[in-house]
């Protein structure tokens, strides 16, 4: 069987938890960077690999596989010496996390992505703030954040379902949460700050997979760095939507909104530009 | 040996799925209602059992468990003597199950439930019509039907992944795809019509799974009937009042 081919986007938060389960189970693999914001996913290779163009994918040997829990369980399970706690052979542990994996499609992952998208990446670019929309955003990711801080990590165990390590939802969820990195200091202190149990969990998750925790996300720092500065300029400036959009900070929306777009449709809450893109995507297939 | 307790509404699309699943397996279950009309599932008793007060949960022994495409995994692997296409023991096979799956929560549930409770159910819940909400969710259940016929059921096979039998996947996707009964037939028409390969495959997973596939989903029948009674009595009485102020809805 040829080496597995990790297709991914650092900037892609289950892209990120793939890699790093790699890395830190000694899985032999070779990334191949898919640059959503040059519109890589879209390529006839690339749909070859995943006909829903999305990232993470893998290829090992005949199998293409796609959506990023099926990911983690496969390479889970197919891989030697991969230790138990990831995702445990016995049953009801087992099933445990894959419940929580399933959770978090319509909650955390959906509640982070689009309060995102509606306060950082929409103003960064000079757009108009939808408030409904970061409203509703708001409330699912509170309201999964309550929920982890209240029922998942019940217990001691520092984990999710009261694991005392990290299991493969651990990963998948941080790297969600990692996400609001992006967002203004402020607004990411007051969302995260009440949830103590939460904030001890990351810590743990980060420190179980260092060095390749911080490895892997350090593209998602240097994003942050851009948007303090955007914000910054935009502050001083104070002259409303600027014209002059930052090439890379335009690329990082398209990033978010191309590969959201399920989650982005919603209550008529797109902005101009998601409308263009959606646009653009659909005369690029025809 | 104490019997599986599958707590389910069978008006809940993840509740039929495992209720079949353990019907066509000949799995031993006490099924225990939960009515989510009369607002059972906020009951404390329900919440001791799934603190997310959500359907379908089940307890085996002292093990909780809640979401419906865990409890089909941990079904299909903890009972003895279930065929293996449910949930092939092979790991590339397994893998593209979990992966239509994990595709299933922000595609297809995401689009069709929304879009079956703004257009016709939110009144059993005591809920008002909302057809802004129905017109978001109309898109992406039509984008995800359009995925199923290219993409997920290509191939030879009559089921997902080209699968020549049924898998737990097309078990849950065709339960969801089945609340689309409830909704008026013209819109079925037109959102199911051109989706040949979809319309096969549901009467392929039916035909794979009866008796059970329709007895479980009777009560969905049933509902469907007495929401085309209250719609042709409402219509009835507009034709008599046309001149008149609009009826105030009756339902």
């Amino acid at each position: 069987m040829g080496k597995l081919k990790v297709y991914a986007d650092r900037m892609s938060q289950p892209s990120r938890a793939v890699l790093i389960f790699c890395r830190i189970s000694g899985i032999d693999f070779e990334e191949i960077k898919v640059d959503i914001s040059k519109g890589q996913h879209l390529s006839p290779d690339f749909t070859e690999v995943n006909p829903l163009q999305k990232v993470p994918a893998i290829v090992h040997g005949s199998l293409k596989l796609f959506e990023s829990h099926a990911i983690l369980v496969y390479l889970a399970s197919a891989f030697t010496g991969i230790a138990d706690h990831w995702y445990p052979t016995e049953l009801s542990r087992r099933a445990k996390i894959n419940s929580v994996m399933d959770w978090h499609h319509s909650n955390l992952r959906n509640g982070a992505v689009n309060y995102v998208i509606n306060t950082t990446l929409a103003p960064a670019l000079g757009r108009q703030l939808n408030p409904k929309a970061a409203t509703e955003a708001e409330n699912v990711l509170l309201s999964s954040l309550k929920t982890l801080e209240d029922i998942w990590l019940n217990g001691d165990g520092g984990f999710l379902c009261n694991g005392i390590q990290p299991s493969l939802a651990d990963l998948s969820m941080v790297c969600e949460l990692m996400q609001l990195e992006v967002l203004d200091e402020r607004d990411r202190s007051r969302i995260l700050s009440p949830y103590k149990k939460v904030l001890q969990w990351i810590e743990n998750t980060r420190t179980a997979t260092n060095p390749h925790f911080e490895e892997v996300h350090n593209i998602l720092y240097r994003a942050k760095k851009k948007f303090e500065q955007q914000r910054a300029r935009t502050a001083e400036t104070r002259t409303g939507p600027s014209n002059k959009v930052d090439e890379h900070l335009d690329s990082i929306c398209v990033i978010w909104m191309q590969s959201q777009d399920k989650v982005v449709l919603t209550e008529g809450n797109l902005c101009k530009r998601q409308e263009n893109l959606t646009a653009d995507t659909h005369q690029r297939k025809k | 040996m104490l019997k599986v307790k599958v707590y389910a509404d069978r008006m809940s699309q993840p509740s039929r799925a495992v209720i079949i699943f353990c019907k066509v397996n000949g799995i031993e279950f006490d099924e225990i209602k939960v009515e989510i009309s009369k607002r059972q599932h906020l009951s404390p008793e329900f919440a001791d059992i799934n603190p997310f007060k959500k359907l379908p949960a089940i307890v085996d022994g002292r093990f909780k468990l809640f979401e419906s495409h865990a409890i089909l995994i941990y079904l299909a692997s903890a009972f003895p003597g279930i065929p293996d296409h449910w949930y092939p023991a092979d790991l590339s096979r397994r893998a593209r199950v979990h992966s239509v799956l994990d595709w299933h929560h922000l595609n297809l549930r995401h689009g069709a439930a929304p879009f079956v409770l703004h257009t016709v159910l939110a009144p059993v819940f005591g809920l008002p019509l909302n057809p802004q909400a129905a017109a978001a969710a109309e898109k992406i259940l039509i984008s995800s039907l359009s995925k199923l016929e290219n993409i997920w059921l290509k191939g030879s096979g009559r089921y997902l992944l080209g699968g020549l039998q049924p898998s737990i996947a097309d078990l849950s996707l065709v339960c969801e795809i089945m609340q689309l009964e409830l909704v008026d037939e013209k819109d079925r028409e037109r959102i199911l019509g051109p989706h040949k390969k979809v319309q096969q495959w549901i009467e392929s997973t039916r035909n794979a799974t009866r008796p059970h596939f329709d007895e479980v989903h009777k009560v969905l029948y049933k509902v469907k009937e007495i929401i085309r009674a209250k719609q042709s009595n409402q219509g009835d009485g507009v034709m008599q009042s046309r001149t008149k102020a609009p009826l105030a809805s009756k339902m």
